[in-house]
């Protein structure tokens, strides 16, 4: 009998050592991100670099139990087929434990389905689309493992929405728009939240909808069309070469005003990018932005990167730079609390990340999460697993959807909106009268 | 049966052998790479069953491929359909709907053809964001639709499955009188229509086929993909690619495309470890690039040289 005892006591142990060995094993060979994005823009180099840079504080503290941090990328292209090709190398050949990714919407669609047969803790910090959010609630235990942490479109149009009521109706007194619109997924979904909602809630009337091919060169028809619809003001959605378009507008000295979303205006480039002569123009942005006041940590990350990556363009980091450093450190911080990237176990302890970055004594960024069933309050909806953002005055609770920023015809940015993060006011260009 | 015949059944049940104990040998990375191979070989050997025989070079075949991956989609995402019906509807749609869409398009020649092909592409990628994007999913496509199977293995097996079916069958149709008529319209249209053969006819023969291949590959495609874009289909570099394919492995051979879709698929996966950038496009279109301008007549045709050349070399030592 006690023999028996003995040799059920030596099982136990030796079941024990093994759970222990297995566990402490795990990551013996160091932990393994995989980013996934374009390698060749803007936004994908600044959600790449602020990924790399997060990575490297983490591996100068001692990285993760001890073992370093591994980083491999995996190019997009922004091409949906490509996008789910990088998704399985990651997956497949490098066998990454977590996955950043800076990609755009159809991409990260398309690679969805992958994250879901391979359960990897997935964190986006570029695509906004809401239909994402949508899955996480309509499929929680399949998309358990996704996190985006930057404000869902429909968070984004709300607040732009704001803007359009305040400064765009109230402020300048502008009842019409020609909305110009370039020929991409993005393009098209943009195209219908500002139709759909900011021309009705703002009482702004949609007066004609122009859409242009990205490899256009020559704006001076499309202007023309633009102006001869009697329009107050043009709004832009242009995601690709969008440098051209603005210069062009500058160039032609386009006698309506210009606000929008234009993606190249969201980086330093912008200025070079069209010559010095893109001004006059203002775009939404997510934040942080060129012409965003700083708080102190985010400025600390900013000088890490310009000191790291010097004149090698973007200079500055994108919002999505900024996503992707914090990013990376809430989901160590997670997996040092969950055991590792677990499927199961990390995305609570991700649920419970919640970084508010100070400004002068008050909430100026947050870097936290929506939790499943959580309701916000002014659109009533629930966003699980999105940035916890604030769209209602005066953002105590969190960071802003967006911001609207402003570039003056001397080259100088400021934000114009909303007013807590206002730099400067929003102007039209001195040919516009 | 034929001397020669048995031979290449012989080889085709090697080749079929040596695939099939391929997941044994590599790794699930690679095997994720063959998969998409393979469906570039189906979607290949569609495009040479028309323009490769026939010599009239469709643009359009990203239009016939997103017909059948549109069509499953919708009914298996939107409608619930099993996939065991949806998929042979997509067929059904594809080469029914297709022939519609092309039969105006097969009275040209030449360039006409091609353009007019190339038109449908952009047209398919203008409606499907425009009309009933509720339906389509507009321009961000849908996502999470039901896949056949799961798991690097069992995709591989079905879409190498699939593709050597395709292969073989196209194989036995191409050496029946019908190819044979396929081809000779590539040489001479007009000699053909001399001998009394209605070109008219077996063009539109040529294209149902093709047509069938490429809806059912595309089928296959978006249940193994789980979602579909518009961007992702209806593209220049897509439509390229096939024809790449089909040319750098050798046009007008059921064998030249399949060996062309794996050349190059593995060929820019292989890259990407060491140049993880745009850089390996343009290593992996210089190479291209150089094998076809050094033979034309494609990889096949370069490695049946080699292997003669091998032989009169021992031949000539012994």
């Amino acid at each position: 009998m006690p023999n028996k005892i003995t040799k059920k006591l030596k099982r136990f142990a030796c079941l024990i050592a093994v759970t222990a060995f297995t566990a402490s094993s795990a990551y013996a060979d160091g932990v393994k991100v995989g980013f996934i994005g374009s390698l060749s823009s803007d936004a994908g180099l600044s959600a790449l670099r602020g990924a790399q840079i997060a990575i490297d504080e983490l591996n100068a503290a001692g990285g993760f139990n001890g073992e370093p941090i591994e980083y491999v990328k995996a190019d997009t292209r922004e091409d949906v087929t490509e996008g789910i090709k990088a998704y399985e190398y990651l997956a497949e050949s490098e066998e990454v434990d977590f996955i950043l990714s800076g990609s755009i919407d159809d991409v990260s669609l398309g690679w969805l389905p992958r994250m879901k047969e391979f359960r990897i803790p997935t964190l986006d910090t570029w695509t906004s689309y809401i239909g994402i959010i949508d899955m996480v609630i309509e499929d929680y235990e399949g998309m358990k493992t996704y996190f985006m942490n930057v404000a869902s479109d429909e968070a984004l149009a709300t607040l732009y929405v704001d803007f359009g009521r305040d400064i765009l109706a109230k402020k300048m007194g502008w009842d019409s728009v020609v909305i110009l619109h370039e020929d991409t997924a993005f393009g098209g979904a943009i195209n219908g939240l500002v139709s759909e909602l900011l021309a009705p809630e703002s009482g702004i009337e949609v007066l004609d909808t122009i859409v242009y091919d990205t490899a256009t060169v020559d704006f001076s028809p499309i202007f023309n069309r633009a102006v001869d619809t009697g329009a107050d003001f043009i709004y832009l959605i242009s995601s690709v070469n969008s440098q051209v378009v603005s210069s062009q507008y500058t160039k032609l000295q386009v006698p309506k005003a210009m606000t929008g979303v234009n993606v190249a205006a969201l980086g330093q480039e912008y200025w070079e990018d069209t010559g010095g002569e893109g001004g006059g123009i203002s775009t939404l942005s997510p934040v942080p932005s060129v012409g965003f006041a700083l708080d102190p940590a985010s400025q600390e990350f900013v000088n890490t990167y310009t000191a790291k990556y010097g004149d090698s363009r973007p200079r500055f980091p994108h919002f999505n730079g900024f996503n992707a450093y914090w990013g990376i450190k809430q989901a160590f911080a997670a997996a040092k609390d969950a055991g590792g990237f677990d499927p199961d176990a990390w995305p609570q302890e991700m649920l419970k990340q919640d970084i508010k970055l100070e400004k002068d004594g008050e909430i100026w960024l947050r870097y936290g999460f929506w939790q499943p069933g959580e309701v916000e309050e002014r659109t009533g909806r629930t966003y699980p697993h999105n940035i916890k953002f604030d769209i209602t005055p005066p953002y105590d609770n969190g960071a802003p959807s967006m911001v609207v920023i402003q570039w003056y015809e001397n080259g100088e940015t400021a934000v114009i909106y909303p007013p807590k993060y206002a730099t400067g006011e929003f102007a039209v260009p001195s040919w516009v009268k | 049966m034929t001397n020669p015949t048995k031979k290449y059944l012989l080889l085709w049940a090697i080749f079929i052998a040596v695939m099939l104990l391929l997941p044994e040998f590599v790794s699930k990375g690679t095997l994720r790479t063959i998969i998409f191979a393979n469906f570039l070989a189906i979607f290949a050997i569609s495009w040479d069953v028309l323009s490769g025989r026939t010599g009239y070079i469709s643009f359009g075949h990203p239009f016939l491929i997103g017909i059948g991956a549109y069509t499953s989609a919708i009914l298996s995402y939107r409608f619930d359909m099993p996939i065991e019906l949806s998929i042979p509807l997509a067929v059904l749609t594809t080469t029914i709907g297709g022939t519609l869409f092309f039969l105006p398009a097969l009275r040209l020649k030449g360039s006409y053809f091609a353009l007019v092909t190339l038109a449908f592409m952009e047209l398919m990628y203008q409606l499907v964001q425009v009309i009933r994007p509720d339906l389509t999913g507009g321009t961000r496509g849908m996502s999470g639709i039901e896949t056949i199977t799961r798991g690097a293995v069992n995709n591989y097996y079905l879409s190498f499955a699939l593709m050597v079916t395709i292969a073989i069958s196209m194989w036995l149709l191409m050496r029946t009188r019908f190819g044979s008529a396929l081809s000779a319209i590539g040489m001479n249209e007009e000699s053909v229509r001399g001998s009394g053969l209605s070109t008219t006819k077996l063009k539109l023969a040529a294209f149902m086929t093709s047509a069938f291949i490429a809806g059912l590959g595309g089928a296959f495609y978006v249940h193994y993909l789980g979602s579909i874009a518009p961007r992702a289909l209806f593209d220049i570099n897509f439509l390229f690619t096939i024809i790449v394919s089909a040319l750098i492995g050798g046009a007008a051979t059921i064998i030249g495309p399949m060996f062309g879709a794996l050349f190059l698929t593995i060929l820019l996966e292989a890259l990407r470890p060491i140049l993880p950038g745009v850089e390996r496009y343009l290593i992996y279109g210089s190479i291209a690039l150089i094998v076809y301008m050094f033979k034309p007549q494609g990889l096949v045709v370069l490695v049946l040289d080699t292997l003669d050349k091998l032989r009169s070399i021992i031949s000539s030592r012994s």
